[in-house]
């Protein structure tokens, strides 16, 4: 049976592809097409030789049970077609415009940048990315920057990490990043040890699930360009969906120049960077605290559990360290008590008009913890939501506080704000004429009816609404509504008013 | 010499106004968008002489608009005026730069904003 390969059948029958092709698709998720019919049979001639078998369905036979001669063909089929900062806008991206967005996004404490070229192939991706984030200035803020390439193919693995190569391969690159990264030696250009020192290989097949557990999760880009092409579709999907999950929140998905993930997932946000497609992890958007106060009146028929579950939530050490100023918290427990409440939502109001939404909604979890019915902090949690866009969530929050409170002018206000973003200017209206039922100088209120009426044409209204914002701004210079100017003085309201008053009477 | 046009955004109905008057009354002619994607688009289609941008936005925060304008051939000369609160100031001090041309840090006054609209025009003429 063993012979020196001479007698070996030199053909591949359809059924003998179509064979080998579905083992190398189930395995690697590579799908071979009929066109790749004759590279894959001088593929498998040459490892059946190897091994001196007279048939092709002998090689198969070895081929199935044993993993390390499955890698090996893969070395030869998988094509490892790569270059240093291939396409090299979307390095240029990464450098400007990503890692300045991720890095101003992530927690003081969390000091670290991570990438994950997947399918890095001979290692020119992860290298290029490495020199892209020394070049970002990232590690004089003290960053650990950490990049990690993986790959089905062992030979091409082996040649990343020895990170030596030849001339043709610095042809394309800038002379001061072939001078500052690479060292000339006998061999050929060695990857400088600065560069070399952020990046780790290691092989995976990207097809195989569960991905180990090192490689789900805290991702803060993910490279994986020109790998998905052979794959099916479903597979690339899962593939996607692995990457999706393992990304932190507000990372990026970069792909080949020419692959889209338009029917693929539509998870990540497509973001145009200077003429790139990237793709982005979107931030968790925010349940309503509303919507958590419901379910937790449906876990209150099980009194005991949600006492438990309640001290768990607040008690934990990190809620403890990270609780407002002037906050009194237990120590022991961690729950904030009764009395502190008006402290802590001076807090929040203070941190809401510094813009800082995410201390709002810790102090307003703070306070729902003791008090679930505080009309205030629901509003607060509003006007929160609605400054960062998420108008679903604030108009929960803004409808919860009105059921607790529904004699608040200020609720009706914010409440009118959000449907006015929404561009719902009817029940816009709506609200704020019940503000101005509830308090008849909420100066916003007649302002902002003004300019829904100037914006609709209804000139006469607008023209009234803005004398009654005067007249209750002369009448009452500060009151409820001057919080909600945004750090601006009422006198420029005035102005405003003044000036908008005399355009809408110059039309009428 | 006609007025120039400035691109003013801001989520805020109610500021957006305000900040319109005194642009209007600075003389000079305003357009305006409400969240991020909506100044994007905006400023490529209508390249304004400068733009007013708040940075708490939704879709897209200022920060990011500006970047991504910064980071275009074709849009980095349009000066852009950040509008911040204090503590968004501080987070400019991490280091991490924006491109931004200016801050302005919040409560807004008429004056300083009009002096800073017309310093940044100057210097884009210049
Ligand atoms: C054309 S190269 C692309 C290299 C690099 N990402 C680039 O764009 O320059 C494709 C690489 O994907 C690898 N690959 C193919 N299937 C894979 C799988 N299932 N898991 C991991 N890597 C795979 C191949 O071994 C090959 O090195």
């Amino acid at each position: 049976m063993v012979n020196d390969g001479s007698s070996l059948s030199k053909d591949l029958t359809p059924e003998q592809f179509k064979r080998f092709r579905d083992y190398i698709h189930q395995h690697s998720g590579i799908y071979l097409e009929e066109s790749k019919s004759d590279s894959l049979r001088i593929s498998l001639i040459t490892r059946a030789t190897r091994f001196g078998f007279a048939a092709l369905d002998d090689y198969f036979k070895l081929l199935s049970t044993d993993e390390s001669e499955f890698n090996e063909l893969m070395n030869l089929v998988t094509i490892n077609e790569t270059s240093f900062f291939r396409f090299p806008a979307q390095f240029e991206a990464l450098r400007q415009f990503i890692v300045p967005e991720i890095v101003e996004a992530k927690p003081e404490t969390q000091r670290s940048f991570r990438v994950w070229s997947a399918g890095c192939s001979t290692g020119e991706e992860p290298y290029s990315a490495s020199m892209t984030l020394l070049d970002s200035g990232l590690e004089g803020l003290g960053y650990k920057l950490e990049v990690f390439g993986t790959d089905v193919s062992t030979n091409a693995l082996e040649r990343a990490k020895a990170g030596v190569y030849p001339s043709r391969a610095l042809l394309n690159i800038p002379h001061s990043v072939a001078t500052r990264f690479f060292e000339p030696t006998p061999e050929g250009h060695r990857v400088a040890d600065r560069a070399r020192r952020l990046v780790d290989f290691q092989f995976h097949n990207l097809i195989k699930e569960p991905y180990p557990l090192g490689l789900m999760g805290n991702w803060d880009v993910i490279f994986c360009r020109n790998v998905t092409i052979y794959f099916k579709l479903e597979s690339t999907r899962r593939v996607v969906d692995n990457f999706f999950n393992s990304l932190n929140p507000g990372g990026y998905l970069f792909i080949g120049h020419s692959e889209t993930l338009t029917s693929i997932s539509d998870r990540f946000e497509p973001v145009e960077v200077g003429g790139v497609f990237l793709y982005r992890k979107p931030q968790q958007r925010h349940t309503s605290f509303a919507r958590v106060v419901e379910q937790r009146r449906g876990e209150s028929r099980r009194p005991l559990a949600k006492q438990t579950d309640a001290a768990v939530r607040v008690g934990r050490r990190d809620r403890v360290r990270s609780a407002p100023p002037g906050a009194i918290v237990d120590e022991r427990t961690g729950v904030a008590e009764k009395a502190d409440i008006p402290g802590l939502i001076v807090s929040a109001r203070k941190a809401s008009e510094e813009g800082r939404s995410k201390d709002v909604l810790k102090i307003v979890e703070d306070v729902l913890a003791v008090d679930p019915s505080n009309a205030e902090v629901y509003l607060l949690a509003a006007y929160s939501h609605a400054d960062s866009g998420d108008l679903q969530t604030a108009l929960e929050e803004c409808k919860r506080s009105i059921v607790l409170d529904p004699l608040s002018a200020a609720a009706h206000y914010v409440l009118g704000i959000i449907y006015q973003r929404q561009s719902e200017p009817e029940r816009a209206l709506q609200e704020f004429r019940r503000t101005i039922y509830l308090d008849a100088d909420f100066v916003l209120a007649h302002f902002n009816m003004a300019n829904i009426h100037r914006a609709k044409g209804v000139k006469l209204e607008a023209c009234r609404s803005y004398e009654n914002a005067l007249r209750s701004l002369y009448r009452t210079p500060e009151g409820e509504w001057t919080w909600f100017l945004g750090g601006f003085r009422p006198d420029l309201l005035a102005q405003t008013c003044e000036r908008s008053l005399l355009e809408c009477r110059k039309k009428a | 010499m006609a007025s120039a046009r400035i691109l003013a955004v801001d989520d805020s109905p109610t500021i957006l106004e305000m900040i319109k008057a005194i642009l209007l009354q600075g003389g000079y002619e305003v357009i305006t968008a409400m969240d991020g994607a909506e100044a994007l688009e905006t400023a490529r289609a209508e390249m304004p002489d400068l733009i007013l941008l708040d940075v708490m936005l939704p879709k897209l925060d200022g920060y990011r608009v500006c970047r991504l304008l910064k980071f275009d051939q074709k849009y980095k000369g349009i000066p852009i005026i950040m509008l911040t609160a204090k503590t968004e100031e501080q987070a400019m001090a991490t280091g991490i730069r924006t491109g931004a041309n200016q801050y302005l840090t919040k409560p807004i006054e008429p004056e300083r904003l009009l002096g800073a609209v017309a310093e940044e025009l100057q210097k884009a003429q210049g």
